[in-house]
């Protein structure tokens, strides 16, 4: 309100039309709403689940909440595969499971996992891989250590079971007891074999 | 400024984003949910209530019982717990091992390490979700509440002041009608330390006729109706009993996972 | 002249204030009625707090229904059409024109007290909805709604018709506020009465609209009287407009997010936001804050200001701000988890609520009135010591009322919600809210006795006129 249109009205002199001052705004007021701003945008990151329906506090997100279910029986198996498949396994043949160039085959489609027996696929993880092994169609010439030789047989059950029944593959269980049978029945065979070797095996 | 379109603008901008957030979003996106199950069964989640229940949560409304009592719980983390199921081949080893172990308050990745370490000597182990939280330690629930725990309310009545403990599992902390009905009766009666006003007008005291009335409420001492009267409840109470043991939200689903107890 | 100066010309003051003298009668005396009814149906609720067997016996008065009703009246029965009112004034004021149409207030109070009362009847009788702050049910509802968009109308064309374009910041808080009620209050109805949304979705808009109401329509409102009145009656321009504004934007785009508290049983993303937007309320509390200060001190423009009476108007619109500040910093705690797991479902959030409404709005709003009501009325208040008994009573009743609450709150939360250590807190809080009472009870005397002077003189008046001789040249021979 300037001063000459409250002067110009006919007002008692107690009665005055309130005024504004017209400064200008600081800064730091406004920086200090910015930063604010900012934290209120990692907290929403951290905290909101990103608009999922079925986090709640204090789920943090939807992996932590698929994280945290109970799991029993074989569902409990393939969780306990995962997870030491990808302490293990994933570092070479990938945790997707499709495999590194010049590092490790792929899994995820292979005739080796998805064979309606698992003696040839068991052996590999138990005995390793010397030599060449075709795998989908590509020769693989890379040695491999027996990498689930020091795996308790639950756990190398468990894996050989994740890797039969994840990314596509859609193949039958192995459980703890086949496990125990194969190693009891191996025996002298420690060394690792090549493809060839293994497909002279029976499946 | 010289118009006031601006403040409008602001209205519009600042209302029309929460109600599109809070309002609109809502009302979709929990609005649409349906049933769920139990988790690891294919039971229903939540039961349908009885008749008498659903009139009951009319009663609860109409008597403001929201004003002193919630229906929420919440939980404020999870944790798991490492169990041994067998202890296999190597007793001896696994007994060694366990002794040098926290079982208990693990994250998963630590307790996925733990139960690798036991499995490695041969054990069989399960881990257990366990949810924590100060409602939790108090008793009033095992879970958090969920959208589904409101599925068919309404209205839904959350309460916002805990003058009285939170209701969210009445059902299963106190299961006996009669009790109920007593407490709403005379509140003192069941618990001394109570501070809950008495329901007394939604019962009638009525002579008694050839035969006390099975729904007779079990009173002695000052709360006892005069000799040859008995205290029998209205067709409310009975409706608010049937409600608030309807109150059960004890089962894990998949917003609120935990380990149920192992039925004995 | 401009188009609109030869339709509506300015007036002077007290022409503005005479047009505007219908509509605040009307909303006024009911208002004040309500106010005393709403008063004592919250000390009926207190005293039940410690003393549950207090008229435990009457359904009507149980605990359950008389709080809402308590709440409900106070709000709806007094804050909104008393902001209404002082709305209105203010506007035709600023726009230094009478104000249009003041019977369509007038028919649309009379709406709105029935509507009050039909709701409030409800209550008693057991037909709340169930909703917080939502109770009325569909008849008082769509009455309420009805009516407040009849007295906003015109009053918003009073501020179409203001003569200086520039805006003052007032205008911008008022203007918002009358639109925020109206909106708020039919989504939440629609989606909560009307067409029900299904499941915990109520839950979420019935926060919503608590904290559009009660937080953000109370704050748009009272500041924008506030920042009236303050550099009217202290003489001292308001500093700054700028802040005003940046306020007025902080306000509205964040505070309307607030409300859902912690741990509800609603996804998370609905909680995070809030507890955002809770946080983020922090800066336009700093900015009135600011202005407060800022307005405050410094040397004085008028003499008069200096020899302003301890418990005049201008000492209300004091402690209303410095209530809105305290009240929005309980307000935005619960924001920090830690803090929220002790104090949620506390008396706690209660008497951050009281402070909400007795300590800043109502606050403001007797403010307000003690200074306009004289001159739009005429007369001089009846029973003028009153008006300083009233400050005294409200500053003292309203920090018994609620710092108790607030620490019985505390000590709910930490001893598990055990009500043993915060029953002393909750006597002593009773006692706080009986000097408001009182206190209000000489409001009301003053503006029902304002009222009859008036309707005295308006029938004084009209005697006169149809008694008085005729003047010769008027008798037809």
């Amino acid at each position: 309100m300037s001063d000459d249109i409250k002067s110009s009205l006919p007002q008692p002199p107690s009665d005055p039309q309130p005024a504004a001052d017209h400064s200008t705004l600081p800064i730091w007021i406004i920086v200090l709403l910015l930063v604010l701003l900012f934290l209120g945008g990692l907290y929403f990151d951290n905290h909101s689940g990103w608009f999922q329906p079925q986090v709640y506090a204090p789920f943090a997100s939807a992996d932590q909440l698929e994280m945290y279910q109970p799991k029993s029986g074989a569902a409990a198996a393939l969780a306990r595969g995962k997870v030491v498949y990808e302490q293990v396994c994933g570092l070479c043949h990938g945790i997707d499971g499709l495999g590194k160039p010049g590092q490790a085959p792929p899994l995820a489609g292979s005739e080796w996992v998805t064979a309606k027996g698992f003696n040839r696929l068991a052996h590999i993880p138990l005995m390793g891989v010397n030599g060449s092994i075709k795998v989908e169609g590509k020769d693989w010439n890379m040695a491999m250590a027996a990498m689930g030789a020091a795996l308790p047989d639950a756990d190398l059950a468990a894996v050989l079971s994740y890797i039969r029944s994840s990314w596509g593959n859609q193949a039958s269980p192995v459980t703890e007891d086949d496990v125990h049978k194969l190693r009891a029945g191996m025996g002298a065979h420690a060394a690792p074999m090549s493809g060839d070797q293994m497909m002279a095996m029976p499946e | 400024m010289k118009s006031g379109f601006p403040a409008t603008f602001v209205v519009v901008l600042a209302l029309g984003g929460s109600t599109l957030g809070f309002v609109l979003a809502p009302a979709v996106q929990l609005g649409g949910i349906q049933q769920t199950t139990v988790l690891n069964t294919a039971d229903i989640y939540p039961p349908q209530r009885t008749g008498d229940a659903t009139l009951g949560l009319q009663v609860y409304r109409a008597n403001g019982c929201a004003a002193c009592h919630t229906e929420q719980v919440r939980q404020d983390g999870v944790a798991c717990e490492v169990v041994l199921t067998a202890p296999g081949a190597n007793p001896a080893a696994v007994t060694n091992l366990l002794a040098t172990l926290t079982l208990t308050n693990l994250t998963k990745e630590a307790a996925d390490l733990v139960a690798g370490q036991i499995t490695g000597l041969g054990g069989k182990v399960e881990t257990h979700i366990v949810p924590n939280g100060a409602d939790l330690d108090h008793g009033w629930g095992v879970r958090h509440s969920v959208a589904e725990d409101y599925l068919y309310d309404y209205p839904v009545q959350l309460g916002g002041l805990r003058a009285g403990p939170d209701l969210a599992s009445i059902g299963v902390r106190s299961p006996d009608a009669g009790l109920q009905l007593k407490h709403l009766y005379a509140p003192k009666s069941v618990n001394s330390n109570s501070r809950m006003p008495s329901f007394k007008y939604l019962f009638t005291v009525q002579k008694i006729g050839d035969a006390p009335s099975p729904d007779a409420l079990n009173l002695s001492g000052t709360d006892a109706a005069p000799a040859g009267f008995e205290v029998v409840p209205k067709p409310e109470a009975r409706q608010l009993a049937a409600y608030l043991l309807s109150l059960r939200a004890n089962l894990p689903v998949y917003d609120a996972p935990f380990t149920p107890p192992a039925k004995p | 002249m401009t188009a609109n100066e030869t339709i509506h010309p300015t007036a002077p003051a007290p022409e503005i204030d005479a047009s505007c003298r219908l509509p605040l009668l009307a909303l006024l005396v009911g208002a004040s009625v309500w106010l005393v009814v709403g008063s004592v149906l919250a000390l009926i609720a207190s005293i039940k707090f410690h003393d549950p067997e207090f008229l435990a016996a009457c359904p009507l008065l149980t605990y359950g229904r008389v709080v809402a009703a308590a709440n409900d009246a106070l709000v709806y029965g007094f804050c909104l059409p008393a902001g209404l009112s002082v709305i209105l004034w203010i506007f035709s004021r600023l726009s230094q024109t009478v104000y249009p149409l003041p019977l369509v207030p007038v028919i649309a109070a009379h709406l709105w007290h029935l509507g009050v009362f039909v709701g409030l009847a409800s209550i008693l009788l057991g037909n709340s909805t169930g909703f917080t702050w939502l109770e009325f049910p569909r008849g008082g509802s769509i009455l309420l709604f009805v009516a407040f968009v009849l007295i906003a109308i015109p009053t918003a064309a009073a501020f179409g018709y203001r003569r200086e374009k520039t805006l003052y910041p007032s205008h911008w808080f008022l203007l918002a506020a009358l639109l925020w009620f109206p909106w708020s209050y039919a989504s939440a109805n629609i989606f909560l009465v009307a067409m029900p949304v299904r499941g915990v979705a109520q839950g979420v808009i019935d926060l919503w609209f608590g904290n559009n109401l009660l937080y953000v329509w109370f704050s748009l409102t009272g500041l924008g009287i506030a920042f009236y009145f303050l550099p009217k009656l202290t003489g001292r321009p308001l500093k700054t407009y700028y802040y005003a504004l940046y306020v007025f934007w902080t306000l509205a785009l964040f505070g309307t997010w607030c409300g859902i508290p912690h741990g509800s049983p609603f996804p998370a993303w609905i909680t995070s936001l809030s507890a955002i937007a809770s946080v983020l309320l922090i800066v336009p509390v700093i900015g009135v804050m600011v202005i407060t200060a800022q307005t405050l001190c410094g040397s004085p423009k008028s003499a008069e200001s200096k020899s302003a009476p301890l418990g005049g108007p201008v000492c209300f619109i004091k402690l209303g701000l410095a209530a809105f500040v305290i009240s929005s910093l309980m307000y935005i705690a619960p924001a920090c988890p830690q803090i929220s797991r002790v104090l949620e479902f506390t008396w706690f959030g209660q008497a951050q609520v009281q402070l909400q409404i007795w300590g800043f709005l109502a606050s403001i709003l007797f403010g307000a009135l003690y200074y306009l009501l004289p001159l739009a009325l005429g007369f001089a208040f009846k029973f003028p010591q009153f008006v300083r008994g009233h400050f005294f009573l409200l500053g003292l009743g309203v920090l018994l009322w609620v710092v108790p609450l607030a620490i019985g709150g505390y000590e709910q939360g930490a001893n598990g919600y055990s009500l043993d250590a915060s029953l002393n807190c909750l006597r002593i809080s009773t006692l706080g809210l009986g000097l408001i009472l009182i206190g209000n009870l000489l409001f009301a005397l003053n503006v029902l006795a304002l009222f009859v002077t008036w309707k005295i003189n308006l029938v004084k008046t009209i005697f006169a006129a149809v008694t008085a001789p005729l003047k010769t040249s008027e008798v037809k021979s």
